[in-house]
């Protein structure tokens, strides 16, 4: 966490605060909440569940994957209210055009969190710790199709380890006398609210951890829904 | 007796021992097609998921942008699937391996490595009625359902997958194959599907025949050989093919139309091919197919591309002679002069190099480095 | 494999995070390697690290996003990408007698090792550092993410050296956003001579 944020949250000012300098580092500068009644675009989930092999190799589970992003959305839709989201679904004949869009928002996530979130190390100066990332105009699509003035952008990276990766875990930490602790599994999820006549990402969620079971029941998706959604600000 | 043990007491007295009437006995007809399974069912929750990789095939960058080739292939596939053809689905993928499969639920994928391998429509027509053969017998739906643990499902949907999730080449080979009966049943109904479309049928044997050649000059025989995605058991499968051959007599290859259609994709394709990086199996592949009645010029190109750049003893001249071969034949691609141009200005034949150079700006004026080869004869002439 | 690299991206660099930092370029003259000095106009982020040796790596947005990979001073023989172990793959070494286009095959090389698609858009002759050189342009599909990428790069040899610059963005928004910027930068290139006795 940046040390603005870290201030803002020793003054116990960490969230739906108004003053610019102590914003969120989930908010971008100036943004504190979306208009009542805002309309927003849910876009085509981004969602990919890998099974690790006892090889330590990640292999893609259309299965789960089928089941999470179901699950995910189920959970999305119960929660619109609480959420206080309008939502406005893309027409599948628009979602085709639209997934250039969507696999560029997978890696502006990605930076957001590898640059403004993670590792200290690699914030980047010129960003001056700010959540300061815009796809630009090029998002008006998203609008002419759907005639929101906002999306939600979801992209979810989940693994679990096979029955043989478990097996081999349990070897090798009994073999290194738990010196060797290796990963069962790693759940990775970004959320975006954007602007869609500016392209900004306006707010930005987060949640990395080893639990979260998406592929089971949509109780658990929405759990893990509900922590990814933690930092989204209030409707005004 | 059964059947196989039947053809198995006849095999080694060569093709002549084999009745006709072996087959005889399971007339196979085409059955009706199937319909959408209850989407709570387990078939159902599989089509489902099937439903989602086929969006992902649609939306791949690595989709073939090619409409009219696409419904040509569509219209192959239409005849040879009869009753079932609004239900297939096919998607041409630029990928230059070697790759054709059909899901459960109608969508069916063919690489362009595929594609550049075929001598005739009679060819893909075997490859394709293969596939459709699986699908008509509902083989992968057999096999999801003996699939031990869910883990194998998973491997099984990743056959099926888009060529651009990670990883996904090398989960491809190995990990699900079908039963070998599984295989013999799909070449059995294909071929007779292939004849009854008028295909000769002489043709399918030849698909496997060719592709061996190339896995052969494989200079590391050792290694899981990428060009192939999966279908074991060739040899075996050469052995049937000759029988069904036997059996289905006439019909036609539509060589002409084939070259026709795929023409315009052929350089692209070898380009593909080239980048690829294995230059014993495409010096294999180019061999072969420069021996087609027609592109003959843009084979012979690539292999002396291919030549060119592996740079090894004596391969320059080898590369020198195709692309004069090439040339000779009139039709060749303008890459051929920038070739043979490169060549010249390391030999240092300064006078050939800025002529070759010359012709290709001239075949190719609007070629992307046609600056850089400008400024190549400026310095050749200084 | 290159799944673990991408997660490792996605979720900083692996293990090497304590020695990996973002410095701030600010406005002026910069000086890459021994012997290339740039002019910049406005800030850039320079990821310092040993893991992309041999070029220098910049961005504007972050890593996934857009990269501005500098090479000062590649000696023959040496690769220009970072050699990964126990992968096996094929290795794209410099060799000082390179023309252009072979330049440009040894930079497609490694910009394709991970599977990604490369399509050259445009090869010119260009100076660049104050020798001959050139100039490319390029499109990639990125394999792990589909991405659609944009790029720009310019190279020359000095002295049997290899000097570059190659900037890749994604074509929607990023791209024209930042490249004006990197022509720039690659006009005020200058190959400095080596220093005696090195």
């Amino acid at each position: 966490m940046n040390r603005l944020a870290a201030t803002c949250v020793a003054l116990g000012l960490f969230m739906h605060s108004g003053i610019g300098w102590c914003q969120s580092e989930n908010l971008a500068p100036g943004f504190s909440g979306l208009p009542k009644d805002a309309k927003v675009a849910v876009m085509p989930l981004d969602i990919e569940i890998f099974s690790i092999s006892a090889g330590g190799v990640f292999e893609p589970r259309a299965d789960w994957t089928e089941a999470a992003t179901r699950n995910f959305k189920s959970a999305l839709q119960k929660r619109k209210g609480q959420l206080g989201l309008n939502t406005v679904e893309v027409p599948e004949k628009d979602a085709d055009e639209l997934v250039e869009l969507n696999s560029l928002h997978g890696a502006v996530a990605r930076s957001i969190e590898m640059h403004h979130f993670g590792a200290g190390a690699l914030q980047l100066p010129t960003k001056a710790g700010k959540l300061d990332w815009s796809l630009g105009e090029s998002t008006r699509a998203i609008k002419q199709a759907t005639g929101a003035d906002y999306a939600i952008f979801a992209w979810v990276r989940d693994s679990h380890a096979s029955d043989e990766r478990k097996a081999a875990m349990v070897a090798i930490a009994l073999l290194s006398l738990g010196r060797v602790v290796q990963h069962g599994g790693l759940q990775t999820a970004y959320a975006s609210l954007v602007e869609l006549d500016t392209g900004r990402v306006l707010w930005f969620g987060r949640l990395r951890r080893e639990s979260g079971n998406l592929k089971e029941s949509d109780e658990d998706a929405g759990e893990t829904l509900d922590t990814l959604f933690r930092t989204f600000p209030q409707a005004k | 007796m059964n059947r196989r043990a039947f053809l198995r007491a006849g095999c080694c007295g060569g093709l002549a021992s084999i009745s006709p009437h072996a087959f005889a006995d399971d007339p196979w007809q085409v059955p009706p097609r199937f319909s959408r399974p209850d989407a709570a069912s387990d078939e159902g929750g599989l089509w489902a998921l099937m439903d989602r990789q086929e969006t992902r095939l649609r939306r791949s960058p690595f989709n073939l942008d090619a409409p009219e080739l696409r419904a040509y292939v569509q219209g192959i596939v239409c005849q040879l699937a009869r009753e079932h053809c609004p239900d297939v689905r096919v998607y041409l993928m630029r990928v230059p391996n070697f790759n054709a499969n059909m899901a459960p639920n109608g969508m069916m994928q063919v690489w362009s490595g595929l594609l550049l391998r075929m001598d005739n429509e009679a060819q893909l027509a075997a490859v394709l009625g293969h596939e459709i053969g699986h699908y008509m017998e509902r083989h992968s739906l057999e096999g999801l359902r003996a699939a031990k643990s869910s883990s194998a499902i998973g491997q099984f949907m990743g056959l099926f997958g888009v060529v651009g999730l990670v990883g996904q080449f090398g989960l491809v080979a190995g990990t699900f194959s079908y039963s070998r009966d599984h295989e013999r049943d799909a070449d059995r109904i294909g071929a007779q599907l292939m004849h009854e479309a008028g295909y000769d049928v002489s043709e399918a044997s030849k698909v496997w025949t060719n592709l061996s050649l190339e896995l052969r000059a494989n200079p590391d025989a050792s290694a899981p050989n990428p060009l192939f995605a999966s279908h074991p058991g060739r040899e075996e499968r050469e052995a049937t093919l000759a029988e069904l051959a036997a059996r289905y007599k006439g019909g036609e290859t539509r060589e002409t139309l084939w070259q026709q259609k795929t023409a315009p994709f052929i350089r692209g394709w070898l380009a593909d091919e080239i980048k690829r990086g294995r230059p014993e199996q495409s010096i294999a592949l180019l061999t072969r197919v420069a021996t087609r009645s027609s592109g003959a010029a843009d084979y012979l190109y690539a292999r002396g591309e291919v030549y060119r750049l592996r740079a090894g003893e004596g391969d320059l001249d080898l590369a020198l002679t195709d692309f004069g071969k090439a040339i000779a034949l009139g039709s060749e691609p303008p890459e051929t002069h920038r070739a043979l141009g490169m060549i010249y200005r390391a030999r240092k034949r300064g006078a050939d190099a800025r002529a070759s150079f010359e012709r290709y700006l001239q075949l190719a004026p609007q070629a992307p480095d046609a600056l850089m080869i400008r400024s190549y004869i400026e310095e050749l002439s200084a | 494999m290159r799944l673990i690299l991408a997660l490792a991206m996605a979720v900083g660099i692996a293990g090497c995070a304590t020695r990996t930092q973002v410095l701030k370029v600010e406005p002026g003259e910069q000086v890459v390697g021994d012997r290339l000095a740039i002019k910049v106009d406005g800030p850039w982020n320079h990821i310092s690290t040993t893991l992309l040796a041999p070029a220098q790596a910049w961005t504007m947005e972050g890593f996934p996003i857009d990269q501005l990979l500098i090479y000062s001073g590649v000696k023959d023989g040496e690769p220009v990408h970072p050699i990964a172990s126990g992968t096996g793959g094929k290795s794209f070494n410099f060799r000082s007698n390179m023309q252009p286009d072979e330049i440009v095959a040894m930079f497609e090389g490694a910009l394709t090792r991970d599977g990604s698609t490369f399509k050259l858009a445009k090869l010119e002759p260009s100076g660049f550092g104050g020798a001959k050189g050139l100039r490319f342009e390029y499109a990639i599909v990125r394999k792990i993410d589909n991405v659609q990428l944009s790029g720009v790069g310019f190279a020359a040899v000095d002295s049997g050296e290899l000097f570059a610059m190659l900037y890749s963005a994604p074509r929607i928004t990023f791209f024209p956003r930042h490249q004006q910027r990197v022509e720039e930068i690659a006009k005020t290139a200058k190959v400095r001579a080596r220093p005696a006795g090195s």
